[in-house]
C-alpha cells in the first residue's frame, strides 16, 4: 500500500477528475469509517481523494422554499449543533446528536455516512423518514436520488463509479409534523440494535402525516408507505400504530450479530415504534 | 509518499508519510511520541485521542496525510516545564489512574472540555468522556478528577 496516492483537491470538479483517473480510487472525508476499514484491511484503495479541503462543500443552507441543504462534508457535530436545524428539522438534529461519540461526530460527515450505506448507521432511516433526497455529483453534472431509492443493499448505494455525494436535501416537514429519532443500543455511542425515525402530524385528532423508517432492521431502511397511508385521516390509536408496526416487522429482515439476534430485533419493533410516535404525540 | 507539515505540541514537523498511514502511527513511529496509545484501532476505545486544532479526535481514524497545517497536541504536550497540567495533577491526587492506558486520552478530552466549559456538570463530564473507555472501569475517580480540576480552574 506504500505507493497509494493521496490527493487534496480544492474543487469538487477536480475531485471528480481525480476519482475518475485511477481505478480503485476512493473518496475520503472525515475518515471515521474509511480509516477504520483501512486499519482492518477491509479496503485497499488505489488512491485516496480527500474532500476535506473543498471550500463550501460542507455548507448548510436553508432554501427559500423551506428546504434544507446539507453539504456533504458537514460534520455530525455541526448538524447536531445547528440552531436552525434543531428548530425546523428536529429529526435530523436528534439523529446527528446520537451518532457515536463526540470525537467521532467532530470529524465524521453526513456525505460519508450516506455514501457508506450502512443500514445500522443512524442517518439512513432518518433521511428516508424525512423524504430526503441525495444529491450526487459526477463529471456529467448533478442528479438527485430519493433516499429511499439511494440505499440499495448492505453497504451498497445508487452511487455509480466516479460519482460523489455532494449534498443531502431535506424537504421542510409537512405542516404540523414533528419528528423524533429513537435509538436503542445497550452501550452508549454504539451502533443501534434498532432505531426508529418517525414523523407525525396530528390534526383534529387524526393523522395528517405519518412516516416511520426503521434502522438496523434489514439491508436498507424499512418503511411501509401503504401501512402509513392506512392511518391518514384516522386517530393514531394504539391499535392503529400496532398495525403499522406489524407491517414494518413483516418487511424487516435484521441480521444476527453481537448487538442482537434477528428475532430479538424484530421483537423490539412494536414497542419502539409505539414509543417513538408517543414521544411526538405528547 | 505525501509530504505533510504540521505542528505537534508546538513544534513544526515535516513528515513524509504513507497515504494510508494514521496520525497515530506517525506520532508513535516517526516522532517517538508513545504517550498516544494504540487500543482498538477502530475509533471505539478512545485511547488514541489527541487534540486536533483543539478538538478531541481519534488519531487512529485520522490520516497523517490529512493533517497539513493542523495543530496537534498529545499528552506529551500537557505538562509545562515538567509541571503537570491542572488536569494531570488532579488525576494524580484523585487516584484516577489504574493501568494508565486510557489516561492520555482521558486527560486530553478533559482538558478540551474544561477549556470550552470551565464549570461542567457531572453529566457534562460523563458525556464528554463517553467516547473514552477505561477497561479497569475506574470511571468514578476519573470523573472526580475532572471535577477537581474544574474547581481549580480560574472562574
Amino acid at each position: 500500500m506504500a505507493d497509494v496516492a493521496y490527493h487534496e483537491p480544492e474543487t469538487l470538479e477536480r475531485a471528480l477528475a481525480l476519482l475518475g483517473a485511477t481505478e480503485g480510487a476512493r473518496c475520503i472525508a472525515g475518515g471515521q469509517t474509511l480509516v477504520a476499514m483501512l486499519n482492518a484491511r477491509l479496503v485497499e484503495p488505489a488512491a485516496l481523494v480527500s474532500l476535506a479541503r473543498i471550500p463550501g462543500l460542507g455548507r448548510i443552507a436553508g432554501e427559500a422554499d423551506g428546504t434544507l441543504r446539507i453539504g456533504a462534508t458537514a460534520t455530525h457535530a455541526v448538524v447536531a449543533e445547528s440552531a436552525a436545524i434543531a428548530r425546523d428539522f428536529p429529526l435530523i438534529a436528534e439523529t446527528a446528536r446520537l451518532i457515536a461519540h463526540p470525537p467521532i461526530r467532530a470529524f465524521g460527515t453526513i456525505g460519508g455516512a450516506v455514501a457508506h450505506g450502512d443500514p445500522a448507521s443512524d442517518y439512513p432511516a432518518a433521511l428516508v423518514a424525512s423524504d430526503a433526497v441525495i444529491e450526487i455529483a459526477s463529471l456529467e453534472g448533478r442528479r438527485n436520488v430519493p433516499a429511499a431509492a439511494f440505499f440499495v443493499d448492505y453497504l451498497t448505494t445508487a452511487l455509480d463509479p466516479g460519482e460523489i455525494v455532494s449534498a443531502v436535501i431535506v424537504p421542510h416537514p409537512p405542516a404540523g409534523a414533528r419528528g423524533h429519532f429513537l435509538k436503542f443500543s445497550r452501550v452508549d455511542g454504539d451502533y443501534a440494535t434498532l432505531s426508529v425515525a418517525a414523523m407525525l402530524a396530528v390534526r383534529n385528532g387524526t393523522c395528517a402525516h405519518i412516516a416511520v423508517a426503521l434502522g438496523a432492521a434489514g439491508p436498507v431502511p424499512v418503511r411501509d408507505r401503504e401501512a402509513e397511508r392506512a392511518l391518514i385521516g384516522k386517530p393514531p390509536t394504539r391499535e392503529a400504530i400496532a398495525a403499522l408496526a406489524e407491517a414494518l416487522a413483516a418487511k424487516s429482515d435484521p441480521v444476527d450479530d453481537v448487538r442482537g439476534s434477528s428475532a430479538y430485533r424484530k421483537g423490539l419493533i412494536p414497542g419502539l415504534v409505539a414509543r417513538a410516535l408517543a414521544a411526538i404525540a405528547n | 509518499m505525501p509530504d505533510v507539515t504540521l505542528t505537534v505540541n508546538g513544534e513544526r514537523e515535516r513528515l513524509a508519510v504513507d497515504a494510508t498511514e494514521t496520525l497515530l502511527d506517525a506520532l508513535r513511529a516517526r516522532l517517538g511520541l508513545n504517550g498516544t496509545k494504540l487500543g482498538c484501532n477502530q475509533g471505539v476505545c478512545g485511547s488514541c485521542t489527541v487534540l486536533i486544532d483543539g478538538t478531541p479526535g481519534r488519531a487512529c481514524l485520522t490520516l497523517a496525510a490529512s493533517c497539513g497545517g493542523r495543530d496537534i497536541r498529545t499528552i506529551e504536550g500537557s505538562a509545562t516545564g515538567g509541571k503537570p497540567s491542572v488536569v494531570q495533577q488532579a488525576f494524580v491526587e484523585t487516584g484516577a489512574v489504574q493501568c494508565g492506558y486510557c489516561t492520555p486520552g482521558m486527560i486530553l478530552t478533559a482538558e478540551a472540555l474544561l477549556k470550552r466549559q470551565r464549570k461542567p456538570s457531572t453529566d457534562d463530564i460523563r458525556h464528554a468522556l463517553s467516547g473514552n473507555l477505561c477497561r479497569c472501569s475506574g470511571y468514578a475517580k476519573i470523573v472526580d478528577a475532572v471535577r477537581l480540576a474544574s474547581e481549580r480552574m480560574p472562574a
